[in-house]
């Protein structure tokens, strides 16, 4: 008989305790994976924004708390077109407004219609909308699809009805599930005249992306550079906190998960005193047992990760569903979700398989066989 | 040879006794004499307060890996049946063979083959609990033999046995013998002792007879003196 066999043979025979440290272990991973896949959800739908044009880089004020309340005047778009090596910057003011129930953060933007083109917007349907209507508006496909509108329908939304002079794509799912507007007419309807959110750069050719930030940087000291959606964090201080709270909780659960884990083995550990002392006796290495007891451990451990995964998937399509989060909450599956269940199952029953075994380890077969 | 418990009893109180290679020693005396206590020693589960155990020559405190010791050079079956309760008895002598050279091929045919001798055919899938006590002690009996010890030591294996099994179960050492090998058997049961090459009387932790082997004079030192 292979020792797995002889190992899982006695998990097997131990149901309920099995059974305990993998409820232990499930409900770590899913606290773990639902905060990941949730948390990443959110910093991507809030960084999807600086994905939708198509730019170098990306300009924003430093330090706001919220990328949509990062404000550019027009004096500091200017001095930001001035910079050597930035051959054109786009001003576009993004805004949210709920549309309904299910688009509560429907994204908004402002932008010229010169601008549309280098912006990455290509119009597939009917015509762009005047630089300085009021009234006019172009849709996403994906938007006009959701809210069931095409050219010519009406659109409520920046505090009046538009008219839907466009349907537009920009090969970014967020994009596309926006609207965009006349600059001047988001500007008004949210009082900032003159005011754009992002900025985004295009580069002269031949000069390096990095030496031009670090111009801005320097230059615009008020201002910072975006790069990758990973950098956001530069310009929105929402989801540096949050990610301070996601590793938080997640080494809360690690620890919790491995005090369960620990305490659950160290209790199985004088129940099984007698069988650990037996096999001692019988000319097992102290090696061997520890084998067992961590053995046993990584396969419930990887059980339960499998299982808290799964179950953290239902967890989110649920939280997705709730009246008070739909379309806020986005769960984002990436690898490192994964990666972080199975180091959490396997991370919290090293931790909580640690002291047992060497209890175990350190038992006198003798004085073993005689427990009880 | 001293092993002494917590505030001073001493189990052993001067033992020195020698067995040599290939014989058949059987281990009588009253209760709490001692006889587990020396077996334990012998096979290095616990160690003498003072003195030693020295085996092929070699004091068993020199010896670096006791596990390998316990597993490859002493078979034991001791007072209690002390099988896993919750493995198969096929398991439960395969179980002292993880970690020898076998693989999991041989260990299960070897370990059916055990099971074989000692007349356990058919029951392999048995628990222990589903067993009588017999049974079990010849499942004990198959698991000490599984690594082709040279020294077998038994605390009592027919202790809770009726006499038919008891015989059977004194055939079967007898037979383990008749290949060679050393082989200790504590027994209360007369019967049963006088089948043994020597019988070594003990009382109060100590040796009152049987010291010396009464046939021929040894050669080769399996458990020597302290
Ligand atoms: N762990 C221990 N701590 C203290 N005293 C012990 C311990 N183990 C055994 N003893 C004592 O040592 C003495 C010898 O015990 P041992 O088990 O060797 O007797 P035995 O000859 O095998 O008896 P039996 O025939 O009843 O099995 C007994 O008096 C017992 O009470
Ligand atoms: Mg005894």
């Amino acid at each position: 008989m292979a020792f797995g066999r002889f190992l899982l043979r006695g998990l097997w025979a131990k149901k309920a305790r099995s059974l305990g440290l993998t409820f232990a272990i499930t409900f770590a991973v899913m606290t773990v994976v639902t905060l990941e896949v949730t948390s990443s959800g959110l910093e991507q739908s809030a960084a999807a924004v600086v994905t939708i044009g198509k730019a170098d880089f990306t300009v924003a004020q430093k330090g706001v708390n919220d990328l949509l309340s990062s404000s550019i005047d027009r004096g500091e778009l200017a001095r930001l077109r001035a910079v050597p090596g930035v051959q054109r910057a786009i001003g576009v003011l993004v805004a949210t407004e709920r549309i309904n129930a299910a688009n509560p953060v429907f994204i908004e933007i402002g932008i010229n219609p010169a601008d549309l083109a280098a912006f990455g917007v290509t119009v597939v349907a009917g015509h762009p909308f005047a630089p300085t209507a009021t009234d006019q508006v172009m849709l996403g496909w994906r938007a006009a699809s959701n809210l069931g509108l095409h050219v010519g329908s009406r659109f409520h939304a920046d505090g009046t009805w538009n008219t839907v002079t466009g349907i537009y794509s920009t090969g970014n799912s967020f994009g596309d599930s926006a609207a965009m507007f006349p600059l001047p007419a988001v500007q008004g309807y949210n009082r900032l005249p003159g005011t754009v959110t992002l900025a985004f750069v295009k580069d002269d050719p031949g000069v390096s992306v990095h030496t031009v930030t670090a111009r801005v940087d320097h230059e615009l000291p008020e201002l910072t550079t975006i790069q990758t959606a990973s950098q956001f964090g530069r310009a929105d201080l929402n989801l540096v906190y949050l990610r301070a709270a996601v590793t938080g909780s997640t080494i809360l659960a690690i620890v919790i998960g491995a005090v369960i884990v620990g305490n659950t083995m160290l209790l199985s550990l004088f129940e099984r005193t007698r069988e650990l002392g037996l096999l001692r006796a019988v000319g097992w290495t102290r090696r061997r047992v520890v084998g067992l007891l961590v053995g046993e451990s990584l396969v419930l451990a990887i059980l339960g990760a499998a299982v808290g995964v799964g179950l953290s998937f239902a967890v989110t399509a649920l939280l997705e569903r709730l009246p008070a989060l739909v379309g806020i909450l986005h769960a984002n599956y990436t690898t490192s979700a994964f990666i972080r269940a199975l180091a959490t199952a396997v991370g919290m029953t090293i931790l909580g398989s640690l002291y047992p075994s060497v209890r175990a380890a350190l038992l006198v077969p003798l004085r073993a066989l005689n427990y009880d | 040879m001293v092993k002494a418990y917590d505030r001073g009893f001493r189990a052993l109180d001067g033992i020195d006794l020698r067995i040599d290679q290939g014989e058949f020693v059987a281990v009588t005396g009253p209760s709490g004499c001692g006889k587990s206590t020396m077996l334990h020693l012998i096979a290095a589960l616990d160690t003498p307060t003072s003195g030693a155990v020295l085996v092929d020559g070699k004091d068993l405190r020199s010896v670096h890996d006791l596990s390998a010791y316990r597993r490859n050079y002493v078979g034991l079956v001791f007072q209690l049946h002390n099988l896993l309760p919750n493995q198969p008895v096929l398991a439960n002598v395969e179980v002292v063979m993880f970690g020898t050279h076998r693989s999991a091929h041989e260990r299960r045919a070897r370990a059916l083959d055990l099971l074989a001798r000692v007349d356990l055919a058919g029951r392999e899938h048995r628990l222990p609990a589903q067993l009588s006590g017999g049974e079990r002690q010849r499942v004990a009996i198959a698991r000490a033999l599984a690594n082709e010890p040279k020294l077998l030591l038994a605390d009592e294996p027919t202790g809770s046995l009726d006499s038919v099994s008891a015989r059977h179960v004194l055939e079967l050492f007898q037979s383990f013998h008749a290949e060679g090998m050393t082989v200790v058997l504590v027994t209360h049961d007369h019967g049963i002792a006088a089948a043994a090459d020597r019988i070594v009387e003990m009382r109060d932790g100590r040796i009152i007879g049987g010291v010396a082997r009464t046939g021929t004079a040894a050669t080769v030192p399996a458990v020597g003196p302290a």
